[in-house]
């Protein structure tokens, strides 16, 4: 019997004598998406607000905002309360608030690090190296050719990409298929993996032709992509990001909200309530302590919020803090990072 | 700007000055602990490298 299997018809059988499509193919492997939150179902930091940082910063879970100029854009889940595509609920949405023409060394864009572990079976850095396919849902004001790129962690391995969109202000998928690095050094450890940059304004420095491996450091984007950060009140939103092994886009990866919520909390991780400790006068000291939901990635960094106390013993398991006259607490929203 | 923190001894209820095993970034008051593959800390180590020098800690 022979049944054949295609990332677009689906699969057929003689048997059954038709095909079943690929939007119902379940996989059978576990972390086909590399991407976590993908979807931008998870927002621990923000809870939806928009964010408008000085250069760097998390905006919906393990999505990270870069501006090399102040002040140009917006950025955060649901921006601008449109429909999502079809099958997801949430988008993350970037709006620029000025007119700027970027200069040579400029940067704009939205990133992911992807841990080391998750992609060690790729041999990226070897003859070996394993073919990798690329697909998200895209919306923007604008039209034409836009850009992105994949980073090894010194940067100096990088694959600037490009897509095209068609119709402003309707979501489109897109499909990038990218021949996996035979050189360069690609960390399989807790470091960061591989970086996937969209550029939403990129200067000369860091661009380069799409399509071809280079050795140029930093590269964020393709020669002559469009720059959202140019046209005022321009929009960008983004869902459903996918990256997976092989040459074919397949059905977005739905893991369960749990499955998701842990994911992210390897990164990052913040305290809904709040964690008393005992205060034992004769012994002359006493701790509180915070068992994460979610063993990290590292000894994360911590930041106290309604906190008594004096943080000590922080790890990839728990923090604690102590006091000595008093009842030790860490307050409900200290959070505890360890982001790539 | 960072800072450096006390430690607590567990066995003679001291508090060790300078010796705590994270730092502190003043801009948001983080505590930094010292692993390396923290990206917090690299970026603490990248600013001591270019010859800067963390604050003493509170007394």
């Amino acid at each position: 019997m022979t049944v054949s299997i295609n990332g677009t018809t689906g699969i057929t059988t003689p048997t059954y004598g038709g095909s079943v499509s690929a939007e119902y193919i379940i996989p059978v492997t576990g972390f086909k998406n590399r991407i976590i939150n993908g979807a931008m179902v998870i927002d621990q930091r923000n809870a939806g607000a928009l964010i408008n940082p000085a250069i760097a910063n998390y905006t919906v879970d393990r999505w990270q905002y870069y501006q090399s100029q102040t002040s140009k854009g917006s950025i955060g889940q649901n921006a601008g309360a449109i429909t999502p595509p079809t099958g997801f609920t949430n988008y993350l949405g970037f709006t620029s608030s000025s007119a700027y023409s970027i200069t040579a060394t400029d940067q704009f864009f939205i990133r992911q690090k992807i841990e080391g572990f998750n992609i060690s079976d790729l041999g990226w850095g070897t003859v070996n190296a394993k073919t990798v396919t690329l697909s998200f849902w895209v919306y923007s004001s604008l039209t034409g050719t836009f850009g992105g790129a994949l980073q090894n962690s010194a940067s100096n391995r990088n694959y600037p990409f490009t897509y095209t969109i068609s119709s402003a202000n309707t979501w489109e998928q897109k499909t990038v298929t990218i021949a996996g690095d035979t050189t360069g050094t690609w960390l399989t450890t807790n470091g960061n993996g591989i970086s996937l940059v969209f550029s939403l304004g990129t200067g000369s420095t860091y661009s380069a032709t799409a399509g071809a491996w280079s050795s140029s450091a930093f590269l964020t984007s393709a020669t002559g992509a469009t720059s959202v950060v140019g046209t005022n009140g321009a929009t960008f939103y983004i869902t459903g990001v996918q990256l997976e092994v092989g040459d074919t886009a397949t059905s977005f990866d739905n893991r369960s909200i749990g499955q998701e919520l842990s994911l992210c909390q390897r990164y990052f991780e913040k305290l809904n309530g709040i964690v008393y400790g005992s205060y034992i006068g004769s012994f002359g000291a006493s701790y509180s302590t915070w068992f994460f939901s979610t063993e990290k990635r590292t000894a994360p960094t911590m930041n106290f919020v309604g906190t008594t106390g004096t943080a000590q013993n922080v790890s990839t398991q728990s923090a604690d803090v102590f006091a000595t006259s008093t009842y030790p607490r860490i307050g409900a929203g200290t959070t505890a990072s360890s982001e790539l | 700007m960072y800072k450096k923190t006390n430690r607590f001894d567990h066995d003679t209820n001291a508090i060790i000055a300078n010796e705590g095993s994270y730092i502190i970034r003043i801009m948001d008051n983080a505590f930094i602990p010292f692993d390396p593959a923290n990206t917090d800390y690299q970026a603490y180590l990248e600013w001591v490298a270019e010859g800067n020098t963390p604050e003493a800690a509170d007394e």
